[in-house]
């Protein structure tokens, strides 16, 4: 079964001269085809303007493509009738997590999705209650969200999406803005709604080392996907990622230095682990 | 300086103040500013003073924190009192005449009566935000309000957006004090010269802000339409407003004191 299932993707921005009459457009997708399975967690990688957040927000109908369809179980996101049950289905998680709280105390915050879709109270006690523990955070539930550090917040905002049970989690980029402790308990709380929940999840990102903890890894350049593989085959590409401006996790870079002293390593490696097992294998050999 | 304003804060408790029903909350205060304003004897302020007393007391807010709601609106107060205890003229003969100041004893009392009121005043507006979340403070301000929706008027959005300002206030103030330290750090003088000199420092600090403002509310718009957001229609709500006995008795409470106030009034 699909989750999401983009087909000839074309969009582009509008450019507008100083009156306000269009002269033009910015072509920002070009012909994307993409299928996502449910319960996968799927990486999209890319450096700034190469679309990869223009493409997620097709992914729930914030954006609709000037040509080509994209279908969420099925249903076409340009279809308004539907479309909370769309947006119900697919969550959005953004990158400032200030700019995403729309109230003041953290439960209360979880509860505005729940509100939203009009449920009755028990429930939303019951989901707000069911999210706060999905992401460790039931025990501030009372707290102030400025209080909050960014990753604490960014958790709350997962939280916000989690409440509507969603069956895919869109994230774009949202470690951006985190420090590295931050950045650390988002990325275990997205793995950790992966693997229990069983949520698809799609991360939208820039870090490698984030993009290489993904099932499948989506790199986009300049509006078009080029590379859709398993992690360890994307990253032992390195030259064509530096084409493309993107850079290796620092393990698969050392193999790859060392490769071309003609030391036979191989470039699959994405941890520390792997590295250094690699690394033993080679030098008992000699 | 932006860090001392005290309007909006929350003090999470479980209090019976923090318990009773919202609305009740709302309708209870504007009781009582009425019953500042009828009361114009001793006996009467006092017993108004003595009820905003008793409820902090009640309330588990630390007394503290009264003083710190009347800090603000300190030059306010003395300002008021300032002018009646000029401007009011007595019957009597004037206690001091020098000069073009006189002073009646029906000034000193009114200046007393006047401080007295706006302390209870602002108090007790204070007890209110202090005990009340923001969001059910708007949710209540919203069920009272939801007879104009007849007239049109759109209750659930000022509800709302009264929401998000309570929401975007700190987060507001942090930005203002990071943009401040940015432009001091070019060079720009915000504390020092006149008063027009100080005002026109400031607009380098409220044009970013604005941008950003803009920008953050086109971001927050965008994340309420991803979690369903579409006005107030069939919209639900985590925490039901529901009136207990309790706030019916505070209620007739309040009507009794309220009404003893007017008979004092008309008898004396």
């Amino acid at each position: 079964m699909n989750i999401i299932e983009v087909k000839n993707l074309d969009f582009e921005y509008p450019i507008t001269d100083d009156e306000g009459n269009v002269i033009g457009g910015n072509k920002v997708l070009k012909d994307i085809n993409l299928v996502i399975p449910k319960g996968q967690f799927v990486a999209v990688l890319g450096h700034n303007g190469s679309g990869k957040s223009t493409l997620a927000k097709h992914f729930n109908g914030i954006l609709v493509g000037n040509s080509g369809k994209v279908y969420v179980n099925g249903i076409d996101t340009a279809d308004d009738d539907k479309i909370y049950d769309i947006r119900q289905t697919v969550g959005m998680v953004f990158q400032n997590p200030d700019n995403q709280l729309v109230a003041t105390i953290v439960e209360e915050d979880v509860a505005f999705a729940p509100e939203n879709l009009g449920l009755p109270p028990e429930q939303i006690r019951e989901r707000v209650d069911e999210a706060l523990n999905a992401v460790d955070m039931y025990k501030y539930r009372l707290h102030s969200a400025h209080q909050l550090s960014g990753g604490q917040k960014q958790r709350i905002a997962i939280a916000g999406v989690i409440a509507m049970r969603p069956e895919c989690i869109v994230l774009d980029e949202p470690t951006a803005m985190l420090d590295p402790k931050g950045r650390k308990s988002v990325m275990k709380t997205i793995k950790r709604l992966n693997s229990e929940f069983g949520i698809t999840i799609v991360l939208i990102t820039h870090y490698m080392e984030e993009a290489a903890q993904a099932e499948r890894v989506v790199v986009m350049d300049n509006g078009s996907i080029i590379m859709d593989d398993v992690p360890k085959k994307i990253f032992s590409q390195v030259d064509r990622l530096n084409e493309v401006g993107l850079d290796v996790p620092q393990v698969t870079q050392l193999a790859y230095e060392l490769k071309k002293e003609g030391i036979d390593i191989s470039l699959e490696v994405l941890t520390e682990e792997e590295c250094a097992e690699e690394l033993m294998k080679i030098m008992n050999k000699t | 300086m932006l860090k001392d304003i005290t309007i909006g804060q929350y003090f999470p408790g479980d209090s019976i103040i923090h318990r009773m029903d919202s609305r009740f909350k709302i309708v209870l205060d504007i009781l009582y500013v009425v019953m500042l304003f009828i009361a114009d004897n001793f006996i009467s302020l006092a017993i108004a003073g003595l009820f905003i007393i008793m409820a902090y007391g009640v309330s588990g807010i630390k007394p503290i924190m009264m003083v710190k709601s009347l800090k603000p609106l300190l030059p306010l107060i003395l300002f008021t009192a300032v002018l009646n205890l000029f401007f009011v003229k007595g019957t009597d003969e004037p206690l001091v005449q020098w000069w073009i100041i006189t002073i009646y004893w029906e000034g000193i009392s009114t200046a007393i009566y006047m401080i007295v009121r706006i302390i209870c005043l602002i108090i007790g507006m204070s007890l209110l935000t202090y005990t009340t979340s923001p969001i059910v403070l708007t949710d209540a301000i919203e069920r009272l309000l939801s007879p104009l929706k007849k007239i049109k008027l759109p209750v659930h959005e000022l509800a709302m957006m009264m929401t998000i300002a309570l929401r975007f206030i700190p987060t507001l103030i942090e930005e203002t004090d990071k943009i401040m330290a940015a432009q001091k750090a070019r060079g720009a003088e915000l504390d020092t010269g006149g008063l027009m000199k100080r005002a026109k420092a400031l607009v380098p600090v409220l044009i970013p802000l604005f941008v950003s403002a803009f920008k953050r509310a086109n971001e927050l718009a965008m994340a309420m339409e991803c979690r369903c957001y579409r006005g107030g229609d069939g919209r639900t709500k985590l925490r039901q407003l529901k009136a207990a006995p309790f706030d019916y008795m505070i209620f007739f409470l309040m009507l009794t004191v309220l009404g003893f106030i007017i008979v004092d009034n008309m008898v004396f």
